[in-house]
């Protein structure tokens, strides 16, 4: 029995290397810039323990909720860069801030090393099912003609993509501000206002055919509607791309970065998370690495002086 | 409704060995989370969905409808027993369940808040199972306007309701919005009074608020009281005296509350049907309604059992009704229901119109598990009542230090760290403050729990009327609730 022991000790002992070179010293956490029950904390949580089991760590997941990010994002900046603190956030409200207060922000891009993207979150411009318009362009003109369209949203970039389109066509939109994607698809179902952004929780009442979709928010047209275009389609050039990340402080030992990327990398591509990705987010795992996460943040925050030069 | 054969092959599904199981292991967290200020039901269950993921859908969801419905009672106990509500929906409960247990019968009233509490779950879960879609339905034509209006109405009750003055009561209102506004302004994004920290962006921690001012306070004030007393063995609870009579609840005591557990049913499902108003509002309502009633020989506040069945029926009324826009329209009621919705969604279920079509035997199996959670939440918390009664007789020096650790690390978890301990010293120090100087905590609290709803409601509310108030002759419905809280302030005005 002994020599049994001994023999799988020796057998683990040499297989670790194999599998990577760099091993934590202890648990790692992983904090969430959100709290607890929403989007990030979910799909947080999943990938915490995705990755736990494929690698054999201990994942820690820790809350850090406030201004969509930015608490957890500003500790995280400075936490020790040993590859046991990650924190997950989404693009927008970053680039937002660092676009709107760069003063104000106590970190940059550049505090960061940045692991991967997790996952795309699809924002839609809805619209009750018999309203008079199927396209952005016709609410546009139904809004000229009937004293300014109410349109529901429930982030920044949202509102300034409407004031975007405002402005180009002077539809005098009313915008009304939503706590949730949720809260937005209440507003159209009841009637109160004529449009909203909603993040995929009004699939199924798309399905039941109560609304539908006018436009596609984002760069890219919705795998689950590919008949709607998106607002740059019709002839608005703007979009909204929310990517969930996972990054680390600025300074990540190689060895570390490369086996924290690998294991993200692993866990996301495993059955079990694309297919809670596909069905809590209606699209793929994000498969952007370390190098093509950062270029697309900074493609990002082009994008988000774009939408506040209005 | 679907065919008679699905339904039963739903409560079917439900109705087994495994099935109960996971029920009772999540009533009995739920109760025991509840029970412990700062932790609460939303964490457990936000903790628990990933390690559901691998069960079967209708388990996994069962054991999540247990620890929500295990944790609105178990918030009632130390509410009752100590005078510190394990979270803000037990709050009303304290007001008379606390004085009955001082009076030597902590057993009675914790068993008619058990009673009250499965009245009035019981009451709302069949009617989410009766007429969930029509109700989906109705509670739609509440736009931002007649949410604006019902949150007035909702202020002028509760600070009418609580304290000695109304004045004090609006003036604690007035500040408790005051520190909603804390954060980044819903209409802008800019920053308000966060004075550097971004710790407050998202405003000041509600957990931390509400543990400081309910239950930190208190056990502050009695660290305080038994220093000055030199007491060293005091109890930390009134031990139960007198006979059997005192222990139970007869079904005639019970019967003698039935108005007000209909009522408080009735006040909890129009309250847990609209989103976002919560359970701690639909108390207070509910007892604010009991309290212009006759009490009887016990006065209201002090001891009363029909008070204690008026905020418990109330409280629990919420959590089924808040099912009633999830499942019919997809929309969550409260965070309990936001994570019942992401555990349907990580199981491939999305929640909405038609999930009554594609899942009848699954929502029928969760109906079932709900009956079911029901029935164990009384006979778990008929066993569990004895457990806490005995906790709490050992003595202050024990218990209190231990419900402050309790405190600490519940809000350290929940808030995110130091910092929200730090808030809730700060929340404690002020409770007490105002309880010296007679503004009501709880009125305050709860001011402070809506208010980001409220402001938003506000803000749209002005672009949907335009800036014209004559705009409001549209909506009859918020018209009138504006009248009426006019109305009730004047009515309740002391």
């Amino acid at each position: 029995m002994k020599r049994l022991i001994s023999a799988a000790l020796g057998l683990a002992l040499m297989a670790a290397p194999a599998l990577a070179d760099w091993a934590p010293d202890g648990p790692i956490s992983l904090w969430i810039g959100f709290g607890a029950g929403g989007e990030t904390d979910t799909l947080g949580r999943l990938l915490a323990s995705e990755m736990s089991e494929t690698t054999g760590w201990d994942i820690v997941v820790e809350n850090r909720p406030g201004g969509g990010g930015m608490a957890m994002f500003t500790q995280l900046s400075v936490a020790e860069a040993d590859g046991q603190t990650l924190g997950m956030g989404v693009t927008m409200p970053v680039l937002v801030n660092l676009t709107v207060r760069p003063d104000e922000v106590p970190f940059t891009l550049d505090s960061f090393d940045y692991l991967g993207t997790v996952a795309l979150a699809q924002v839609g411009i809805i619209a009750p099912a018999d309203a008079p318009y199927d396209t952005l362009s016709e609410l546009v003109t139904w809004s000229q003609e009937n004293g300014g369209a109410l349109v529901g949203f429930d982030a920044r970039p949202q509102e300034l993509l409407m004031r975007f389109v405002d402005a180009e066509t002077g539809a005098g939109f009313r915008l009304v501000s939503m706590e949730s994607s949720a809260e937005g698809l209440q507003n159209v179902l009841g009637g109160h206002v004529q449009a909203a952004f909603t993040a995929g929780v009004h699939i199924p009442s798309m399905e039941a055919g109560d609304v539908k979709m006018i436009a596609s928010a984002n760069a890219q047209r919705h795998s689950y509607a590919p008949d709607v275009s998106t607002v740059q389609e019709q002839g608005y050039d703007i979009f909204v791309d929310p990517w969930f990340y996972v990054a680390a402080p600025a300074g990540l030992p190689e060895d570390a970065a490369t086996a924290l990327a690998d294991a993200m990398r692993a866990a996301l591509d495993s059955e079990t998370m694309t297919e809670v990705i596909e069905r809590t987010m209606n699209t793929e795992p994000g498969d952007a690495g370390p190098a093509e996460t950062r270029e697309m943040l900074d493609a990002g925050l082009e994008n988000a002086a774009r939408l506040f030069a209005n | 409704m679907p065919p008679l054969d699905i339904i039963l092959a739903g409560f079917a599904d439900a109705l087994t060995l495994w099935g109960l199981l996971f029920v009772i292991v999540g009533v009995v967290i739920g109760q025991i989370v509840g029970a412990i200020p700062g932790i609460g039901p939303i964490m457990a269950m936000a903790i628990a969905i990933p390690f559901t993921f691998t069960l079967d859908p209708l388990f996994a969801i069962s054991f999540l409808v247990g620890i929500n419905k295990g944790g609105l009672f178990g918030a009632a106990v130390p509410a009752i027993l100590m005078n510190t509500p394990g979270t803000p929906d037990a709050a009303a409960t304290a007001l008379d369940g606390y004085p009955l247990a001082r009076s030597g019968k902590p057993y009675k009233a914790l068993r008619i808040a058990l009673f009250s509490s499965v009245t009035g779950d019981t009451a709302s879960d069949i009617v989410l199972i009766l007429a969930a879609a029509p109700l989906a339905l109705l509670a739609l034509q509440a736009g931002p306007v007649e949410v604006l209006a019902l949150l007035i109405f909702a202020f002028a009750v509760v600070s009418g309701l609580v304290g000695r003055s109304l004045i004090k009561g609006l003036i604690a209102t007035a500040a408790g919005l005051l520190l909603a506004t804390v954060g980044l302004d819903p209409e802008q994004g800019s920053p308000r009074f966060d004075f550097g920290f971004f710790e407050l962006y998202d405003g000041v921690s509600l957990v931390a608020v509400a543990v400081g001012m309910l239950a930190f306070a208190e056990i502050l004030r009695r660290l305080a009281l038994g220093w000055t007393a030199r007491e060293v063995a005091r109890p930390a609870a009134a031990p139960q005296t007198g006979g059997p009579a005192d222990r139970r609840v007869s079904l005639a005591e019970y019967l003698s509350c039935w108005r007000e557990l209909v009522r408080g049913a009735l006040i909890g499902i129009g309250v847990g049907a609209l989103p976002g108003l919560g359970s701690t509002a639909a108390a207070f309502m509910s007892y604010a309604a009991t309290k212009k009633s006759d009490p009887g020989p016990v006065p209201w506040g002090q001891g009363n059992l029909r008070g204690i069945a008026a905020t418990e029926a109330a409280n629990s009324a919420v959590v089924g009704a808040n099912l009633i826009p999830l499942l019919g329209i997809g929309i969550p009621g409260s965070i309990a229901a936001a994570l019942l919705i992401s555990a349907f969604m990580i199981h491939g279920i999305q929640p909405g119109p038609l999930l009554f079509e594609t899942q009848a035997r699954l929502i029928y199996g969760l109906f079932g598990a709900m009956l079911m959670a029901n029935l164990c939440n009384l006979i778990v918390g008929q066993a569990s009542l004895r457990l806490w009664a005995w906790v709490v007789r050992a003595p202050e020096t024990l218990i209190l230090p231990a419900a402050l650790l309790a405190c600490i690390v519940g809000v350290y978890l929940s808030s995110g760290g130091l910092f929200g301990v730090w808030i809730m010293l700060m929340a404690a120090v002020l409770s007490l403050v105002m309880t010296a100087t007679g503004f009501p905590v709880i009125v305050f609290i709860i001011a402070f729990f809506l208010g980001e709803r409220f402001e938003r409601s506000l803000s749209q509310s002005l672009v949907i009327l335009n800036g014209d108030p004559l705009a409001l002759r549209d909506h009859p419905v918020a018209l009138l609730l504006l009248v009426a809280s006019g109305a009730v302030a004047v009515w309740m005005r002391r």
